[in-house]
């Protein structure tokens, strides 16, 4: 190799078509793109999360039309993730897919302690509904315009929400106090 | 069967023990409560390669009121066990309880906070069978031990105050 081509500045590859529109219109709401080995992650400010997969969705070219999961992450234990994006502690994901292109994006969005309300996408798919309610059951975020937000794995009369970092593994006592919901027996 | 013709006239003498029991322990009709991968080993047992029906335990019957002996072979978490609980006490008296496997034994791996740790915290167990889960020699195993436990009850009152005695103890 000689010694121009070192010297020669680095063409980085375009940014992905879908990265691009957003950069565009939401410029100023996209925190971070993460491209890990071909797959794309967005991190997005919690304010337009709603307003991303809409046009992710609804945009004619793009037409993410799959939601194919929903998941939240609790970083409390992870510094450097909180540092980055303001302590907030959580983040909720977004796994979407295109029929048309078979193309995949996955869509993160911090969650602060301190506003723990995120706006639910259940009008963009309907699927949503039973994994928001999932995150609501295991990590207690709140989900805004959700239809029915109320536990679907734990018992109803669950107190805690068990995927949070600070929840111990072998509970508070459910197991051990648990009386078939009957009191001094 | 043409037994009649070689006896005669005459007859046979037994307790009404033994003829109960041998009736009892050669037509159990398991209600199969399978949560997790044990039941795979269950449907196993059952199938035509192992074959459960040579010991006259064929009849799986998913109503609770036409069985007497319940297959616990999964997991249990503490919302399915009010569920396991009121089968139980749909099933009519006389009644055995297999624990199929480590986790309806005792939690197995999954000691967590939504996992009953031993279905025998709540309804009394006959028989234990050990294995992650235990292969379909060890559940027809499992149900020959229970028709030896058959073999020596008695057709008294006395096993009806027994189990309601353990009953009390793990309910209240």
């Amino acid at each position: 190799m000689s010694e121009e081509q070192t010297d020669a500045e680095v063409v980085e590859p375009p940014e992905p078509i879908v990265i691009q529109q957003l950069r565009e219109r939401f410029s100023d709401h996209i925190l971070t793109v993460i491209d890990q080995r071909g797959e794309l992650s967005v991190v997005v400010d919690k304010d337009a999360s709603f307003q991303v997969l809409e046009f992710l969705k609804v945009d004619f070219n793009l037409s993410y039309d799959f939601l194919v999961d929903v998941t939240a992450i609790d970083y409390s234990q992870m510094e450097d993730v909180l540092i980055e994006y303001g302590y907030a502690r959580y983040m909720v994901v977004y796994h979407l897919n295109a029929f048309l292109t078979n193309e995949r994006l996955r869509v993160k969005v911090p969650v602060s302690e301190k506003d723990f309300t995120i706006k639910s996408v259940v009008a963009l798919w309907n699927s949503a509904n039973w994994l928001e309610r999932e995150i609501y059951d295991m990590f207690g975020i709140n989900f805004d315009g959700h239809p029915d937000l109320r536990r679907i794995l734990m018992p109803d009369d669950f107190e805690g929400f068990p995927l949070r970092k600070d929840y111990p593994l072998r509970g508070r006592g459910e197991r051990e106090k648990f009386n078939f919901g009957r009191e001094n027996v | 069967m043409g037994l009649e013709s070689k006896l005669g006239d005459s007859f046979i003498t037994t307790t009404i023990d033994k003829v109960v029991n041998w009736g009892r322990k050669n037509s159990l009709w398991p209600m199969p409560f399978g949560t997790a991968c044990c039941a795979i080993e269950m449907m196993a047992t059952l199938a035509t390669k192992f074959d459960l029906s040579r010991f006259g335990a064929e009849a799986i019957r998913f109503s609770p009121r036409q069985s007497d002996l319940m297959i616990v072979s999964g997991r249990i978490s503490i919302k399915m066990m009010p569920v396991l609980r009121k089968i139980y006490d749909q099933m009519p008296e006389p009644k055995w309880v297999i624990s199929m496997g480590a986790c309806a034994s005792c939690g197995g791996v999954f000691d967590t906070y939504t996992l009953v740790q031993g279905v025998d915290q709540f309804i009394p167990v006959d028989v234990y069978v050990p294995g992650c889960p235990p292969r379909p020699e060890d559940l027809i195993d499992a149900v020959m031990q229970i028709q030896k436990l058959i073999g020596d009850e008695t057709v008294s009152v006395a096993r009806m105050a027994k189990r309601e005695e353990i009953s009390q103890a793990t309910l209240g």
